[in-house]
């Protein structure tokens, strides 16, 4: 299926709206992407259908709420290519799947004196949790640098992993700010080589190009359905063995299997990481967004968002005094940030706003990156199925009178 | 242009007023906004009476930081440290130009008051 950016945002009820009279861009995707037609029909749908509890109702209406929710697994599964349905976790959002990793599998098979390894790109979300797994177990955190062009330094791998202290390796399989894209299948390759579990988060990645869970032979990768166009909720994908080995992270009901009043046990799965009423329109909702895109072809959203940002990079490295982060376009997913000297990201933003085009401002919860290239915070643009390069000449554009307003 | 990024304030971002550091100040604070990176360095010297006398900052940050910094450097010429500690957002709002701020920039419109805030606190007054 060919598409362009423009015949895909008919498809988005929000896009059609005016700002100060002007075209509503909208470029933080990597922050939430706005959701199809398709995906708020889902809702409405088994709202006024549909809906009620799962896994439990004896009646009709529960039955094909369980039935809809169970094919919006498959749907997941299918999208990732995981081995089963099993293996799909539904969560909140990537955060919450990689808690659930650091928690669950973290407390059990990280000890005093392992070694935990993560990236300067990461995300606050694949970072504090492993912080914090780190000073509970008294274990080390050690960091893969970046290099100045934004991309990860993979010398350093080998080192940390040489004395055999390392147990999780945890990255990123598409940097939210520098929209940098590793080689996952040799970091993979040379984690695994070592005994060394990988989780990936792929918040920024599974929206944007394709993902073969297998292929990667990766052990864990969450990521959020809000970022793909669908609504508030996540998934969490792990290897069967690890999961069944794992104790749950919530408990309460539906992640049991028997109750007696001193102890319980715990259901199969995924059911026992599903403590609780899930969010059962949302995952229904989850998707729609999953057909829609696959629809489009994740190949093709690749290459899409890959004409785009070489596009944007050209464009915006002409603008006077700014400075982009990140690498080239083959290594580069849908996020570019800049630094544009002597002014502020949150005036850029602001300015920006009223020109009707959404930019995010700020270090995008990733602070210890915007340290390492000392600068205190940067403008994101970042790209999506609905975005064309008309959006990046609005940006352009409205570059050109941020700089003239407050640069001297 | 939303009346932030009117003449006025422009003048202040560009050529803020007090911009330096009083030297053996009795006020001398560090203050930064993590979530945006703005930074700022203010110092201030009290009179006889108790009131302040001069302020001073230099700092790194956004059009509504900068400008308020400046602004509020001449505002509380004169006023006691009690009276300092009552301000607000409100007042903050008033100086602007009595603009309504939106959530996303109201740390950074505070930045200087608090600075001066804590600064005047830490320093017992």
């Amino acid at each position: 299926m060919t598409w362009s950016g423009n015949e895909v945002r008919q498809q988005f009820p929000i896009l059609q709206q005016k700002v100060n009279g002007k075209r509503l861009i909208y470029l933080d995707s990597a922050a939430s992407a706005q959701k199809p037609q398709v995906v708020i029909d889902a809702l409405s749908s088994v709202y006024s259908t549909n809906y009620a509890n799962i896994h439990r109702g004896i009646y009709r209406l529960a039955e094909e709420a369980t039935r809809q929710y169970e094919a919006a697994r498959a749907k997941v599964a299918k999208f990732i290519n995981a081995a089963s349905t099993e293996e799909v976790i539904f969560v909140r959002n990537a955060t919450e799947g990689l808690n659930l990793v650091a928690y669950s599998w973290g407390r059990s098979n990280v000890g005093a004196g392992d070694r935990i390894i993560v990236t300067e790109m990461e995300h606050h979300s694949n970072l504090v949790p492993w912080q914090w797994l780190a000073q509970e177990q008294g274990a080390e955190l050690s960091f893969i640098p970046i290099t100045d062009v934004g991309e990860l330094d993979l010398a350093a791998l080998p080192p940390l992993l040489a004395d055999g202290r390392a147990k999780v390796l945890a990255i990123s399989m598409m940097s939210n700010v520098l929209g940098t894209i590793p080689d996952l299948a040799e970091i993979i390759h040379l984690a695994h080589a070592a005994g060394v579990v990988v989780v990936l988060d792929g918040a920024q990645a599974v929206p944007h190009l394709p993902v073969d869970v297998q292929a990667l032979d990766a052990d864990f990768m969450a990521f959020s359905g809000h970022k793909l166009g669908g609504p508030g909720i996540g998934a969490l994908w792990g290897r069967r063995e690890l999961l069944v080995a794992m104790p749950p992270f919530l408990f309460g009901g539906d992640m049991i299997l028997s109750v007696r009043k001193e102890r319980s046990t715990w259901n199969e799965l995924p059911y026992k990481f599903e403590a609780g009423t899930p969010a059962i329109a949302e995952a229904i909702a989850f998707g729609a967004a999953i057909d829609f895109l696959t629809e489009l072809g994740m190949e093709s959203v690749r290459q899409h968002e890959r004409r785009l940002v070489t596009y944007a990079l050209a464009k915006l490295s002409a603008v006077p005094g700014l400075q982009l982060l990140g690498p080239a376009p083959e290594k580069h997913g849908g996020a570019v940030s800049f630094w544009l000297e002597g002014i502020h990201p949150h005036d850029v933003a602001a300015i920006l706003d009223e020109e009707g085009i959404c930019v995010r401002a700020g270090q995008h919860c990733a602070a210890p990156l915007h340290q390492r290239f000392g600068i205190p915070a940067s403008t994101r643009a970042s790209y999506y199925v609905y975005n064309s390069n008309e959006d990046t000449d609005a940006l352009v554009a409205g570059l050109h009178k941020v700089i003239k307003l407050l640069r001297r | 242009m939303s009346n932030l990024y009117r003449e006025e304030l422009l003048e202040h971002y560009h050529e803020p007023l007090n911009y330096g550091v009083i030297e053996d100040a009795e006020v001398d604070i560090d203050r930064d906004n993590p979530t945006c990176g703005d930074t700022i360095h203010l110092t201030a010297r009290l009179d006889a009476d108790d009131r302040i006398a001069e302020v001073k900052f230099e700092g790194q940050g956004c059009v509504v930081s900068m400008a308020t910094a400046s602004l509020l450097t001449e505002e509380v010429i004169g006023k006691s440290p009690e009276e300092i500690s009552a301000w607000g957002l409100p007042d903050i709002e008033e100086l602007l130009g009595g603009m309504r701020l939106s959530m996303g920039r109201v740390k950074c419109a505070l930045l200087a008051l608090t600075a001066l805030q804590k600064g005047l606190a830490e320093a017992g007054r």
